[in-house]
């Protein structure tokens, strides 16, 4: 019966996409519009789109970026927030930075980035990595803030260094927040890898999307919606599964992400 | 913290920044950078405080503040009654949760050639996306603070007779407001950045546009107004917001 019940709860997302198609696929009914198909219109549309190959290489090559934009960025981003929480002059010194840099969309930056560095990898990758290194470091720096003091001062009479009490008691301390913080920055990822794109028409999946949507290829738009949403919920879900390895011993906080664009 | 703490924090916290401006300055004036890919800080700020004077340039500041209020104004209010209703009753909850966790992570961004398509390529598809993208985390952190008010307080409340229906807007909204003022926090750098975004794409007006107007024109310093200009106004709601906050919250203890 127990096993049943998780079984069933298990379930529940995949009875929610379900549920969200039918409306989708009601509502697209009802309106009867030219430019809005069923969902089972668009979702007969996506063989074709994985069947292609080039279409099918770009979004390999959307991915590779966003992987290296990510992981560059989680390197970058979780010592210096841990820094920042542990050190109140780094706290100071970066948080203006931080906030003046917060509200600039990232993706905004892509024609001036691409203006000094090209419309090729590397400027998209760059723009990943400023999308998502902003909530790491802020996630870091909470979680390395609340670490208890006391284990810090346990760590150091038992002779520890400070930088090895930062990787031994602020780290493991601070993981679930930062973990938290590697969740939002992978869907904003997958967001600013589809916005810098669309700026840069040259390749990747936010181009086939856009390019669909200016030629009137309506199925084709819904299709790669299905296709981006898929990624974007089976990334998370893949993500949730090693978080809750990691952090197994760790309260469960909110079990879903506050996605950040 | 005494004064001098502070003015040290503000010296440091500024320095960063006046050597961003300084290495910028640098660059232009060492002439690593051409002129016309990277114009001086000084230039920037002359034609910022140019644009600013000029009425065009404000009502492309006003189009993008109206949808910005719009989307977000809409998140909130959606987002805290659905989210203290689901903490509330466990019916909804059962429907809400599985339908937010498939909703939450999937890019709202690809969703925008949809809502173009279905709304149109004025105001309403634009808000839309805001209201989208703003509503996740407010209904998060509502849902999340308001299911983690302490049951004794709300027993309290049932014992002086308080109404069922009027504990959720007398006891669990004012316990749960913290936390749903911090998912309004996020929610509002989120609608800077989206409403941004959206006049990217398609617009003939607002700060979005006018960047792409001048990208496509290859006009580096007038790139830089419309950034320079959210970011600032980013800072001042966020502050706004901060003040709001301080006033609502005033008599909680210090979170």
């Amino acid at each position: 019966m127990i096993v049943g019940r998780a079984f069933l709860v298990r379930l529940t997302p995949l009875l929610a996409c379900i549920g969200l198609l039918a409306v989708w696929q009601a509502a697209a009914i009802t309106l009867h519009n030219d430019s809005f198909p069923t969902a089972v219109e668009a979702i007969r549309a996506i063989p074709s789109i994985l069947g292609d190959k080039d279409a099918l290489i770009n979004i390999l090559a959307s991915l590779r970026r966003m992987a290296i934009g990510f992981a560059v960025a989680v390197a970058v981003s979780i010592p210096l927030g841990l820094l920042m929480g542990r050190s109140r002059a780094v706290a100071s010194f970066f948080n203006p930075l931080l906030m003046v840099i917060y509200p600039v969309p990232k993706a905004a930056l892509m024609p001036i980035i691409m203006l000094w560095l090209g419309v090729g990898d590397l400027s998209k990758t760059l723009v990943i990595f400023l999308g998502v290194s902003l909530p790491v470091i802020y996630h870091s720096f909470a979680g390395a803030k609340a670490v208890e003091e006391k284990m810090l001062w346990s760590g150091a009479a038992m002779g520890l260094s400070a930088a090895q009490r930062l990787i031994r008691i602020v780290l493991p301390a601070a993981l679930p927040e930062i973990l938290t913080g590697c969740r939002t920055g992978l869907v904003l990822a997958l967001i600013t890898m589809i916005t810098s794109e669309m700026i840069a028409r040259q390749s990747g999946a936010g181009n086939i999307l856009f390019n669909a949507l200016d030629m009137g290829e309506y199925d084709t738009v819904f299709a790669m919606i299905i296709i981006v949403g898929a990624m974007g919920i089976g990334l998370d879900a893949l993500f949730e599964r090693i978080r809750a390895r990691l952090v197994r011993w760790s309260e469960p906080q909110l079990d879903i992400p506050l996605s950040f664009s | 913290m005494n004064g001098r703490t502070v003015t040290t924090d503000l010296l440091l916290g500024l320095a960063p920044i006046a050597l961003l401006i300084a290495a910028w300055q640098a660059l232009v004036s060492f002439g690593y950078a051409p002129v016309t890919l990277l114009p001086p800080p000084g230039q920037v700020f002359t034609r910022m405080i140019e644009q600013l004077l000029n009425p065009t340039f404000r009502q492309d500041i006003a189009a993008t503040l109206f949808r910005l209020f719009v989307g977000f104004s809409i998140a909130v209010v959606v987002g805290v009654v659905i989210g203290l209703v689901a903490a509330a009753n466990p019916a909804v909850n059962a429907v809400v949760r599985p339908i937010v966790r498939v909703l939450a992570p999937l890019p709202k961004v690809a969703l925008y050639p949809a809502l173009l398509l279905l709304l149109g390529f004025g105001h309403e598809s634009k808000i839309a996306l805001v209201a989208a993208d703003a509503l996740f985390p407010i209904l998060l952190s509502t849902y999340y603070g308001a299911s983690t008010v302490e049951q004794k307080l709300i027993w309290s409340a049932m014992a002086a007779g308080t109404p069922h229906r009027e504990i959720l807007l007398k006891v669990v909204l004012p316990a749960a407001a913290p936390s749903i003022l911090t998912g309004c926090r996020i929610g509002l750098v989120i609608s800077c950045i989206v409403v941004f975004l959206a006049e990217m794409i398609t617009s003939t007006d607002g700060l979005g546009h006018v960047l792409v107007t001048a990208a496509r024109t290859f006009q580096a310093v007038d790139m830089f107004v419309p950034l320079i200009t959210i970011s600032l106004l980013g800072l001042i709601l966020n502050g706004a917001l901060e003040a709001l906050r301080s006033y609502l919250l005033r008599g909680f203890p210090e979170v």
